[in-house]
């Protein structure tokens, strides 16, 4: 197995800008995921729901985020992960994704996760990661 | 109606699939290529291709969602998921047979400025080919109140 990361509290992944996000992106994740629901890929069932145009699944942000701490930590080493969905992303929205260390205690990292459109976060999230170093 | 704790939604049966993990990896921009090459998987010390964190999702190809919900009695129209947990005990690789079984944890009425609003939380057990739990993922449904 890799050797886990070592964590200090303020470490952060290089931050991750996504899109803007097409209906092909989220078509590409439906096929992956199985979420078949026409708000996140017909657009006249999206307006009818009362949302400016097709909608990103929640799990398609919170998919992102996972893979930005994974491919910084790596992926066996992530003990737990935990997302609120904040606010909808809409196609054409570009999602940035940002990661931090806020904690580290017993051998464990905590991380905060953040998808947001311009200044409003979308996605919030925790990661619990296993690290090298005890705190 | 309230659904009382315990209550078995569905089973569904999931295997970890390489080409599935591709998709999936691809899909969230997830780049590490033990997700993807079988080599770098080998030599980053994998028993095969393992998984996207959140691989579990793809149980949305073999469940019900309509027919869930409505065991639930709740309406499909005005759910939206508030939260979503994955606790994992360890990583999921391609060739693993998991058996996927959703209960309700909770079932909450919680009143609201725009009514009263439902809370049930849902919680799957993942549980591996020899019989050892893999993770827990937990979902939370709010139904909103209608309009």
């Amino acid at each position: 197995m890799r050797a886990s990361p070592s964590l200090a509290v303020g470490d952060s992944p290089v931050q991750r800008r996504v899109g803007p996000v097409t209906p092909t992106d989220l078509v590409r994740f439906a096929g992956a995921g199985g979420d078949f629901n026409p708000l996140h890929h017909d657009e006249s069932a999206a307006r009818a729901a009362g949302f400016e145009s097709i909608i990103a699944m929640g799990q398609y942000t919170a998919g992102l985020l996972a893979g930005l701490v994974t491919d910084w930590v790596g992926v066996e080493h992530l003990r737990a992960f935990e997302v609120r969905f904040v606010a909808p992303v809409v196609v054409g929205n570009a999602i940035d994704l940002a990661a931090e260390v806020v904690e580290v205690h017993g051998g464990e990292a905590r991380l905060i996760v953040v998808a947001r459109v311009g200044a409003k976060d979308v996605v919030t999230a925790t990661a619990r990661v296993v690290c090298a170093n005890l705190g | 109606m309230t659904i009382r704790p315990g209550q078995l939604v569905d089973e569904v049966e999931l295997p970890v699939e390489r080409g599935k993990i591709r998709e999936f990896a691809r899909a969230t921009r997830t780049r590490d290529p033990v997700h993807t090459d079988p080599a770098a998987a080998l030599a980053a010390g994998f028993a095969g291709i393992p998984s996207t964190a959140t691989y579990s999702v793809a149980t949305g190809h073999y469940r019900d969602q309509a027919s869930f919900v409505e065991n639930l009695g709740m309406e499909i129209s005005r759910i939206v998921v508030g939260s979503v947990s994955w606790r994992y005990f360890r990583v999921l690789v391609a060739g693993d047979v998991l058996t996927a079984t959703r209960t309700v944890e909770s079932d909450e009425t919680r009143e609201g400025k725009s009514g009263s609003m439902r809370l049930v939380t849902l919680a799957t057990r993942f549980v591996d080919q020899r019989g050892d739990l893999a993770l827990i993922q937990r979902e939370v449904l709010i139904e909103r109140a209608r309009r």
